[in-house]
């Protein structure tokens, strides 16, 4: 046999990778030939593995990083933006594998213990990465209990003092979780998907205790246990809140003379996402049959949502006449005035009960049990507290917002995770700052990790301009106290407790018990601002052991400087007397002041009655 | 390093490790035979909801038996647990003729699946010990697995997990007809 150039029989073809399809689709996405990540190739591999599942995702996330550690720069660049693009197209079965120990281990093979003076191309990748994991699947994915791994690894390099790059916002969208509306099949859809993906992997790990996990998994998964109904139910009740929020919001910018550009802006968006939601209320309505509830309301939404996307259409035109003639109603209020616990509940307000008591400092906890048995007679005190549990509140929402603060980031290269919340390291001397501030500024930041998100992402542009000048007007705050303080001494008869006071707003209350085991509480809404507050909103959550009711307010608007312009009563029941601890109270009011959205919240400790 | 030691030794000696993956319809006896194996005793079991692992060790094979739960709404699970699949053990309750041909079905869709092509197959025609029930070679018949299956090692063995009968036939058979590492 010869061994020179021949054809034989054979055709001839050019040697392909031998295994499986998807490692040489893997291999020919990072190919030394391409000059620069070829996007159409990636998104080939992130198709492939979504199409198959099962060990793909695993096998994908191995052979990649192996790729990363590649001593070739030019390889590593690509295998990384590949990583990327399955991050971000393949939702939770990557998700899972690249929150693996061993996969993370992997990833930062070639770190130094000690960070070197200046990164490489690829490690500076590689903290991109995690930054960007860290900040969004940590946070914001449902199943973030399972990323523990990525937030325990990006705690260690911060500790090794590496420093993680600042990301771009707009990467940052791309893995924030979609607030589109869902069909309960398409949830359930993509429930299955990630919890075939844990079951698979938690077969592979085959430890005792991810087999007892894989068990119970499996009973839910073939629906021994309701969960998964339930859980698309509840995300849909949730997601149709949010949106007829959003019609609210464009109904009032709509009836508003004139838009300026930045709520032009946002107006838009709030046009698009509703436009985007209105055919998945058919499918939703085909679904859901049974629940005529629910079927009446999404039809009497529809029809709001159709007569707002007219007006707006109509106003884009120039036809003003035309389009006020269109007035939609309001369809998000009487559900916020009626169901409050479960809007509570969705913006994690009741979620404070016991467990949140015990994580709060101790003498903190003393210096509550103290202002409430002397409010009676003072109030300066009882507003002292006030501000405590309203800086207790900040830090808590501080602490997860702290990442995304770069400034704070860089100050601290080498302190080592003291930016980092929950870190077992000592010092965070970032929290105590912030003790006067009004619990406004918290929406501003909680626009950042979705704590409080209300409205959706689309009015960020308005809350962040208003909230500049919040926060040069509170400084005045201490001095306004006083005065106020003074004001309801002053008021004849029946002690009023102050709850709060905001450069906008101040809540007093009347606090009586009906009986053993309810309290009545009659509030009083202040506007001392200039300018009027319209839409005005209060919800209250009660700790989980006791049911509130909750009487609509007496109006949602009231002028400039208007005294108790609007009252509501609201009662607790299974409120015991006389016991131990003191009874907290978290409420939460929304309102727009000169057409801009205003959030405060506290927790307001009742006095002993 | 313990660990690349034993495996150096295990090698010496021939013992191997392989997964197994028995399935079958509900009630056709899959978690009495684990448990048999295992203990050497008969348990009445409840339908196991979920599934049951057990390592069996036999003659320097160390089966690890995997005991998914058979019961129709669990069946769209099974795939889960085909990957790294040696062999896959088909339980049949040869007494029970009436779902002989639901038995049929969902073996044939086990084993078109491309992850199972290159297992080995041993299917247990269970409840031996029962008067009427289809002898193996009835059941093989029935099965037809002769005509269908070309390139793939397959058995069926008569088994009793009361008894005992058949089921060591069925593992030698298995451990004998896998490529020895």
């Amino acid at each position: 046999m010869s061994h020179g150039i021949y054809l034989g029989e054979t055709p001839v073809r050019r040697t392909q990778t031998p295994g499986n399809p998807l490692l040489r689709k893997i291999q020919r996405a990072c190919r030394m030939s391409l000059g620069e990540p070829d996007l159409a190739l990636n998104l080939d591999v992130a198709d492939y593995i979504n199409e198959k599942q099962g060990a793909t995702s695993r096998d994908a996330c191995v052979t990649i990083v192996r790729l990363i550690n590649n001593r070739d720069t030019h390889t590593a660049v690509f295998a990384i933006s590949l990583l990327d693009v399955l991050v971000k197209n393949c939702g939770y079965p990557v998700h899972l594998q690249i929150s693996r120990k061993e996969f993370l281990n992997e990833l930062v093979k070639r770190f130094p213990e000690h960070p070197p003076m200046r990164y490489s191309r690829v490690q500076r990748l590689i903290l991109t990465a995690i930054e960007e994991w860290y900040q969004t699947i940590c946070k914001h994915s449902s199943y973030k209990e399972d990323m523990n791994f990525i937030r325990d690894m990006h705690r260690l390099l911060k500790y090794k003092g590496y420093v993680f790059p600042k990301i771009d916002q707009a990467q940052l969208s791309v893995l924030k979780p979609s607030n589109h509306l869902k069909t309960a099949s398409e949830i359930q859809k993509e429930q299955e998907i990630a919890q075939a993906a844990k079951l698979e992997e938690l077969i592979r790990r085959g430890k005792p205790d991810d087999l007892r996990e894989a068990n119970k998994l499996m009973k839910v998964m073939a629906g021994f246990k309701a969960d998964n109904v339930v859980h698309a139910k509840n995300s849909i009740a949730s997601e149709l809140k949010r949106l007829k929020r959003k019609a609210d919001l464009l109904n009032e910018m709509l009836n508003a003379d004139k838009l300026t550009d930045s709520q032009n802006e946002t107006a838009s968006e709030l046009y698009g996402s509703l436009k985007s939601a209105q055919p998945k209320f058919q499918a939703i309505i085909e679904e859901e049959q049974d629940d005529d509830s629910m079927v009446s309301d999404i039809l009497k939404f529809n029809d709001t949502v159709n007569q707002l996307l007219q007006k707006y259409d109509l106003l884009k035109k120039g036809d003003t006449t035309a389009a006020s003639q269109i007035h939609p109603s309001a369809i998000s209020t009487d559900i916020q005035q009626n169901s409050t616990g479960a809007l509570a509940n969705e913006i994690n307000l009741i979620d404070f009960g016991d467990s949140d008591m015990n994580t709060s400092e101790p003498n903190q906890q003393n210096n509550q049990t103290d202002s409430s048995t002397n409010s009676n007679n003072n109030n300066n005190n009882n507003n002292n507290n006030n501000n405590t549990n309203n800086a207790d509140l900040l830090s808590d929402l501080l602490g997860d917002m702290s990442i995304s603060d770069n400034s704070r980031s860089q100050s601290t290269f080498g302190a080592g995770g003291s930016i980092t919340l929950g870190s077992p390291l000592p010092s965070s001397p970032a929290e105590p700052v912030i003790t006067t501030t009004s619990a406004s500024t918290t929406n501003n930041n909680s626009n950042n990790n979705n704590v409080f998100d209300l409205l959706g992402d689309t009015t960020n542009n308005t809350q962040s301009n208003n909230t500049v000048d919040l926060l040069g007007n509170n400084s005045s705050v201490p001095s306004s106290n006083q005065a106020l303080n003074n004001d309801a001494d002053l008021f004849g008869g029946v002690q009023r407790h102050l709850i709060n006071s905001s450069t906008y707003l101040k809540i007093e209350a009347i606090i009586t018990r009906e009986s053993d085991s309810t309290i009545k509480i009659k509030a009083f809404f202040s506007n001392v601002n200039q300018s009027p507050i319209s839409d005005f909103t209060f919800m209250v959550a009660v700790p989980k052991l006791m049911t509130l009711r909750l009487q609509p307010q007496s109006s949602n608007f009231y002028p400039g400087n208007s005294n108790d312009g609007i009252t509501q009563e609201a009662y607790i029941d299974n409120a015991i007397i006389n016991s131990s601890k003191p009874l907290k109270v978290k409420w939460m009011s929304t309102f727009t002041v000169n057409a801009s959205p205003v959030q405060e919240t506290a927790v307001y400790v009742l006095p002993k009655i | 390093m313990g660990n690349s030691i034993s495996k150096a030794l295990s090698k010496l000696f021939g013992s191997r490790e392989m997964k197994i993956l028995m399935l079958g319809l509900d009630n056709a006896g899959k978690t009495t035979i684990l448990y048999k194996l295992k203990l050497n005793t008969v348990k009445a079991a409840a339908p196991t909801v979920g599934f049951n692992v057990e390592t069996v060790t036999y003659k320097n094979v160390k089966f690890n038996m995997w005991d998914v739960g058979g019961q129709e709404r669990l069946r769209p699970l099974w795939r889960h647990y085909f990957p790294a699949t040696t062999a896959l053990i088909f339980v049949i309750d040869a007494h029970d003729k009436k779902r002989l041909t639901e038995a049929k079905e969902e073996l044939y869709s086990i084993i078109s699946e491309k992850e199972m092509e290159k297992v080995v197959l041993l299917v247990w025609a269970n409840k031996q010990d029962l008067k009427g029930a289809m002898s193996p070679k009835e059941v093989s018949n029935f099965l037809q697995l002769k005509q269908n299956l070309k390139d793939q090692l397959w058995k069926v063995v008569g088994s009793s997990a009361v008894t005992g009968s058949g089921l060591v036939e069925g593992l030698t058979w298995i451990s004998n007809n896998t490529p020895k590492k």
